[in-house]
């Protein structure tokens, strides 16, 4: 959360919308995935689990990942006539964190509701950047 | 900002500590949930029930700080965490159908059950529950 503070704003850049890399946007993110939900049909039941796994993606890269140069991370949503894509990115390089005992427990926890809630997930690790994708197939 | 609130926080007879909370509970709410569940147990309080029936949404950290309750009170000799939240709400006169969007029961269902976290319907199920555990 280094370099993200108070006065900072979320960006809105064609259809990427950088965040502040702190958890007080959160709820920013998800206002932003529901609308998006809402105009790709999807119901209220689909939008919701949706929403909950790209969250869950946003919480990991804010926790794990690693800001841009100006203190934020991009989620960027691509809606298609078959499915709804949001990319979360951040400027870190994954790696296999050394985590006390118990974290293991709640990213794996994290990380299985967020396969549980989305239809399909992706990682893209390369150095400087990681991309979650979570796809939601519209009906 | 994120929208959780406490909404009450109140131990009654048995020694059990009620804290009603609403709103989403999010990686910016959980650690003010922490710091209310665990003063409790810092307190000598072992029994714990969160009522949830006015929280939208809660993510995996929250589900994080339930199972670190759970476990600090086996290492404090024993203890239990119930979690109330109703199949259906009523919120705003506006009732949500069972199987509609209640992403709160399904985290639950998905990883709580297996967190050492009873899952309730109402707070009278809850004390019933924890009474039960002993």
């Amino acid at each position: 959360m280094q370099g993200a503070t108070l006065d900072m704003t979320a960006v809105q850049v064609d259809g990427d919308l950088l965040l502040p890399a702190h958890s007080s946007w959160l709820q920013t993110a998800r206002r932003h995935v529901e609308q998006v939900a809402q105009r790709a049909g999807l119901d209220a039941q689909r939008s919701a689990r949706f929403v909950y796994a790209v969250n869950e993606a946003v919480t990991n890269a804010i926790r794990h990942g690693k800001p841009d140069g100006e203190g934020r991370i991009s989620l960027r949503t691509v809606l298609e006539e078959s499915s709804l894509t949001v990319h979360v990115q951040d400027s870190g390089s994954f790696s296999m964190p050394s985590t006390p005992p118990g974290q293991d427990a709640e990213s794996g926890r994290g990380f299985a509701l967020m396969s549980s809630f989305a239809d399909e997930i992706r990682l893209d690790l390369r150095p400087g950047a990681t991309t979650v994708t979570l796809v939601a197939c519209l009906p | 900002m994120s929208s959780f609130y406490v909404i009450s926080d109140d131990t009654v007879e048995g020694d059990v500590a009620i804290i009603a909370m609403g709103g989403e509970v999010d990686l910016d709410a959980s650690p003010a949930l922490r710091e209310r569940i665990f003063s409790h147990i810092k307190a000598g309080r072992r029994r714990i029930v969160l009522d949830l029936t006015d929280v939208t949404f809660i993510d995996s950290t929250a589900v994080g700080v339930l199972v670190g309750a759970v476990t600090r009170l086996r290492e404090s000799g024993g203890g239990s965490v119930a979690v109330v939240c109703p199949e259906q709400r009523e919120a705003l006169s506006v009732v949500v159908p069972a199987g509609g969007a209640n992403i709160v029961r399904q985290v639950f269902e998905v990883t709580g059950l297996d967190a050492g976290v009873a899952l309730c319907g109402s707070r009278e199920q809850a004390l019933h529950e924890l009474a039960l555990a002993g």
